[in-house]
C-alpha cells in the first residue's frame, strides 16, 4: 500500500520539486527527466564540437584537450544513462539486487576493457 | 508403476499449489528480475563490441577523425533525440496504463514504435552515406577505412537490430493492449519498457563513444 501511495505521489503526480521549486508539468518527473536529457545532449554535442575546434586550433595542446573532451563527454553520457536507468527503468523503486545485477557485468566489462587497452597496438612481440 | 505415480502426484500437486500461491506482485518481480538478468548479459555483449571500437579509436585516431569530418553529427544527433523521445513515450505509456488509461497507453506506445521506425530509417540513411564514402563492412587493405568498417558496424548494427526487435515487441504490446490484457496488470508493458530503455541507454553510450569522443 505504501508502494501504491508512493506510486501515486512519485510517478503519477504532475508536480516535481526541482532546485527548490515546484514544477507542474504533464508527465511530472518523466517529462522533467526528458527535458534534462535533451539539454544534456545539446551540451554534449556543443562541447564536442567546441573542443574539436580547440584541438584543431591548438595542436600543441591536443593530447590534453582530447583527454578533457573524452572525460567531459563520458561524464555527461554516464549521467544521461543513469537518469534513464534510475527514473525510466524505475531502479529507484526496485530492490537493490537489481542494481547489483546491472553493475556486476559493467564491472567485469570495465576490467576487461582496461586489460585489453593495456595490450600494445601491434600485440606482444616475442 | 501406478503406485509410484500416485506417490509422485502429491508432490507435483504440492509444487503446483506452492506456485499458485505466488502473489501477483511476486510473479511480477520474478518476471522483472528475468528481464534484468537478460539485460545484464546484453551489457557484456555490447561491451565487447564497444571495446573493439575504443581500441581502434585509440590506436588509429586519424582514421576516426577523418570519418567524423566526413559524416558530421547532424543526422546522428537528430536520431539520438528520436530515441530519447521514444524512451519518454514508453514510460508515459506505462504511466497511462497504470492510471487505467488504455487509450492513452496505446497512443504513447504507438508513438514509441514510430520513434523506433524513424530511428531505423535514420540509420539506413547514415549507412547509405557511409557506403558512398567507402566505409563498408568488409576488409579492403587498399582502403583508408579498412580497419574502421567492422568496428563501427558491429556495435551500431547490433544496436539497430535491437531497435527492430523493440519495434516488433511494441507492436505486440499494442495488439495485446488493445485486447485489454494489461488492464489489470501492466507487467507486460513494464517488461517491454525495461528492454526499450536499455536500448536507449546503450545508444547514449554509443553516441558519445563512437560519434563524439
Amino acid at each position: 500500500m505504501a508502494e501504491a501511495t508512493h506510486h501515486e505521489d512519485g510517478h503519477h503526480s504532475n508536480t516535481v520539486r526541482l532546485l527548490r521549486r515546484d514544477i507542474t508539468v504533464e508527465g511530472g518527473v518523466y517529462t522533467v527527466v526528458f527535458g534534462i536529457l535533451a539539454i544534456l545532449t545539446i551540451i554534449e554535442v556543443l562541447s564536442a564540437e567546441l573542443l574539436k575546434g580547440a584541438i584543431h586550433d591548438m595542436p600543441e595542446a591536443a593530447v590534453l584537450l582530447g583527454a578533457a573532451k573524452a572525460v567531459i563527454l563520458l561524464v555527461i553520457a554516464i549521467i544521461k544513462a543513469g537518469l534513464v536507468i534510475w527514473f525510466y527503468m524505475h531502479l529507484r523503486d526496485e530492490n537493490r539486487i537489481l542494481a547489483v545485477v546491472l553493475l556486476l557485468p559493467m564491472l567485469i566489462a570495465t576490467l576487461s576493457i582496461l586489460y585489453l587497452l593495456a595490450i600494445p597496438p601491434g600485440g606482444y612481440s616475442v | 508403476m501406478a503406485q509410484v505415480t500416485a506417490q509422485q502426484l502429491p508432490s507435483a500437486a504440492h509444487a503446483e499449489h506452492e506456485h499458485s500461491h505466488l502473489s501477483e506482485e511476486e510473479q511480477n518481480n520474478n518476471l522483472k528480475l528475468g528481464v534484468w538478468l537478460y539485460l545484464a548479459s546484453e551489457i557484456v555483449i555490447f561491451s565487447i563490441m564497444i571495446v573493439g571500437y575504443v581500441i581502434l579509436r585509440i590506436n588509429e585516431e586519424e582514421v576516426v577523425a577523418q570519418a567524423h569530418e566526413q559524416l558530421g553529427v547532424g543526422l546522428v544527433t537528430a536520431n539520438t533525440f528520436v530515441l530519447l523521445a521514444s524512451s519518454y513515450f514508453m514510460v508515459m505509456g506505462l504511466r497511462a496504463m497504470q492510471r487505467g488509461n488504455r487509450a492513452g497507453m496505446l497512443r504513447w506506445i504507438g508513438a514509441t514504435a514510430l520513434g523506433g521506425i524513424v530511428f531505423l530509417i535514420g540509420q539506413y540513411i547514415e549507412y547509405s552515406e557511409l557506403s558512398h564514402l567507402g566505409i563498408v563492412l568488409g576488409f579492403d587493405a587498399a582502403s583508408q577505412w579498412s580497419t574502421l568498417g567492422m568496428r563501427f558496424y558491429a556495435p551500431t548494427f547490433f544496436h539497430g537490430a535491437h531497435v527492430f526487435v523493440g519495434v516488433v515487441w511494441a507492436l505486440e504490446v499494442l495488439r495485446r493492449g488493445a485486447q485489454g490484457r494489461y488492464d489489470n496488470n501492466p507487467i507486460g508493458i513494464e517488461m517491454f519498457g525495461l528492454y526499450w530503455h536499455f536500448v536507449d541507454v546503450v545508444w547514449i553510450m554509443l553516441f558519445t563513444l563512437i560519434y563524439l569522443v
